[in-house]
């Protein structure tokens, strides 16, 4: 089994797109992280907000950066 | 202050003036109309700029003799040579005239305000133009009332030459009942401290009045009253010919240096000439007494041997200083030179960065950084936001509710010389590099050319919604005000987003993903913004023209946040921050935008159907 593991490993290496495809997942998934967090953000700042229109502004910017942080494990499910 | 005190003081005199003598009051009447006269002469003569003038002034300047012809012609129609030589410091301005063609105008124009003195003398005393002004009035403010700008402008011509009459008349009149009541002559001061006493008078009569025509025609009336000597007259018309200058000073303090130049020759030739004839006064003298009989006048008809001197002293001016004209324009440019203009210049496209496709678009990308830094710093001053309070923690609305101060920034200017040279080094580098190129170099240009393009249409767009916001955010109505500082909030909220989005910070790069969240909310459109606007004009808080213009201004601030947007999303998205490629992946199309919102608007507002709701 290491040893299997040890060859995939070589053979990814070896093959350029395959690196290159790994290498988007990575940065997808850093994003991605940090969008969690922006996301936890927001919504921090959402429960402590008592204006109206404020609120109605900080809840379409967690609905956009929810659907992005859906994009993102979307496209990481696809490849 | 000092300028109040001044005016004060000057109502309190002329106050005092008219409760003592009714005398007074009709020559100063007279003079006030005659200044009127003027103004709406200016005015008329303004109808016909834009065109005729122009083109009248190009083909008659070409030349120093033409220059000379058409200062006297001019201000012989116009009859002043204050208009004449503002127009002119306007005209060299704007560079249609240089400093040399300029100079002779103003010659020629202290030649031509001669030919005032000459009319007054000749025809204004010994002819009722009351007469003549009526008939001129009326024909005058019919023209006035056409909507032709031709009509228009030869009605206020009329006009303005009906009311130069009739101020003339009130003022003989004036000094013709003056005579009786009081002697101005026993103020006269004969020899030299006569001379320069008088001269300062004329200077300073000609400085309040803004005219050396009234001056001249004050003292030619009071000369034909027999309210001042001769001599002292030829003092009066020599201190005139001296003060006349003020208007072209202060003409010129809002002209470029072009027009300051013009501004200090034109004071330069009516100060030496002043000298001279003060110096050579006798010989002067002596000249018109020769010329006087040589033509015919009589020996005792002293205002016409006044407007022989006025013509004599300026025409040895000219001859004077013509030959000096070089030298003149040497010394003024040489005294005051131009403001260095700031203008602004690339940074980064060097010749060696030309030599790799990859360094070359990194060129470019660093310059079109350049130009979004210059370009922010222009639309945030266009719409009264100061680049540093962005850039701060402070609360946008805090920053956007603090009073409007100063003059709105002239847009333009700052785009000719903070954008535009970088703008046209990176289309010049851009068109040299590109040969032989890859794929992926192309296509990245492709995008930085956007960039840019996004860049110059929100500058555009910031000019036309400063027109109306200018006014606007300045307004006593409370409820535009309010809209107009919205627009303000709305773009401000952009620029610091745009600027979060460039920082360091540990959330720079979610940050470009953020801007989908106000690029969605620009694609929606403000749903409230309608039904507000509606509602204020139906309950009167604000006009319909208020409304359209409103409308319109949104537009424009919708086009510059959206072309800041998708600049940022190109340029941002660059080599500095190594996610570009996965940001790129992650941002939301407008479809997926569209559904984020409904969900979202499913949930805040279930009741209401989901509309188009664009408000302008």
């Amino acid at each position: 089994m290491k040893t299997r593991k040890l060859l995939d490993k070589l053979m990814t290496y070896l093959d350029s797109d395959a690196r290159q495809r790994k290498q988007e997942r990575d940065e997808i998934k850093a994003v991605l992280k940090k969008l969690k967090r922006r996301e936890k953000k927001l919504r921090n700042r959402l429960e402590e907000e008592d204006d109206d229109d404020k609120r109605r502004a900080l809840e379409k910017e967690v609905d956009i950066v929810y659907a992005q942080r859906k994009k993102g494990v979307r496209l990481l499910k696809e490849e | 202050m000092v300028r109040r005190i001044v005016l004060a003081t000057i109502f309190a005199i002329l106050a005092y003036g008219f409760w003592i003598s009714p005398d007074f009051k009709t020559i100063s009447a007279g003079v006030a109309v005659f200044l009127f006269g003027m103004l709406s002469l200016e005015e008329g003569f303004r109808a016909f700029t834009g065109g005729v003038l122009e083109q009248l002034l190009r083909r008659t300047t070409d030349r120093l003799w033409k220059s000379l012809v058409f200062g006297v012609v001019s201000t012989t129609l116009m009859q002043s040579s204050s208009l004449v030589s503002v127009i002119t410091i306007s005209f060299l301005s704007a560079g249609l005239l240089d400093l040399a063609a300029g100079i002779g105008i103003i010659f020629g124009a202290n030649l031509g305000t001669t030919t005032g003195a000459w009319l007054v003398a000749g025809l204004g005393l010994k002819v009722d133009i009351a007469a003549y002004a009526m008939p001129m009035l009326v024909f005058g403010v019919i023209l006035v009332f056409q909507k032709a700008k031709p009509l228009k402008g030869a009605g206020y011509i009329l006009a303005g030459l009906g009311f130069l009459f009739l101020g003339i008349a009130f003022m003989k009149d004036g000094f013709e009942a003056f005579k009786e009541t009081l002697d101005l002559s026993q103020f006269a001061l004969p020899g030299l401290v006569g001379l320069l006493v008088y001269t300062l008078v004329g200077i300073l009569a000609t400085v309040v009045m803004q005219s050396s025509h009234a001056t001249l025609v004050i003292t030619i009336t009071a000369l034909a009253a027999g309210q001042v000597t001769y001599e002292n007259a030829l003092a009066l018309a020599i201190g005139s010919n001296v003060g006349t200058t003020i208007t072209a000073i202060l003409g010129a303090l809002s002209a470029n240096v072009e027009g300051k130049r013009l501004a200090g020759a034109h004071l330069l030739f009516n100060v030496t000439t002043g000298l001279l004839a003060i110096v050579l006064i006798g010989p002067f003298a002596a000249a018109v007494d020769a010329i006087s009989a040589g033509i015919g006048i009589a020996d005792d008809d002293y205002t016409l041997k006044l407007a022989v001197f006025h013509t004599l002293f300026n025409l040895v001016g000219i001859a004077v200083m013509l030959p000096l004209l070089g030298r003149l324009v040497q010394a003024l440019e040489h005294l005051l030179r131009a403001k260095a203009k700031h203008i602004s210049e690339p940074r980064h496209l060097t010749d060696s960065a030309r030599d790799f496709p990859d360094t070359a678009v990194e060129a470019v990308r660093k310059e079109t950084l350049h130009i979004y830094e210059n370009s922010r710093d222009v639309i945030a001053a266009g719409l009264y936001l100061r680049p540093s309070d962005l850039a701060s923690d402070m609360p946008l609305d805090e920053i956007v509710s603090a009073p409007v101060h100063g003059n709105p920034p002239d847009i333009q200017e700052a785009y000719e010389t903070r954008v535009k040279p970088l703008y046209n080094a990176v289309v010049a580098f851009i068109s040299q590099s590109a040969s032989g190129w890859g794929q992926r170099q192309m296509a990245d240009l492709h995008w930085l050319r956007n960039a840019n393009r996004n860049l110059v249409e929100a500058i555009k767009a910031t000019k036309h919604l400063q027109k109306n916001l200018a006014v606007y955010v300045r307004s006593d109505n409370p409820y535009i005000r309010d809209e107009y500082n919205r627009l303000r909030m709305q773009v401000a909220t952009v620029l610091r987003a745009l600027e979060q989005a460039r920082s360091d910070d540990e959330d720079a790069d979610v940050a470009i993903l953020a801007l989908d969240g106000i690029r969605a909310a620009l694609e929606r459109g403000d749903e409230a913004f309608t039904d507000r606007l509606y509602g204020l004009i139906r309950e009167r808080r604000i006009t319909p023209q208020m409304g359209t213009s409103l409308m319109n201004d949104t537009g424009y601030a919708h086009d510059i946040q959206r072309d800041l947007i998708a600049m940022a999303q190109t340029l941002f998205a660059g080599p500095e921050h190594e996610l570009a490629p996965a940001q790129r992946k992650l941002q939301l199309d407008e479809d997926e935008i569209a559904e984020a919102l409904d969900k979202s608007r499913a949930i805040i507002e279930p009741e209401k159907p989901s509309g188009d709701a664009h408000g302008a």
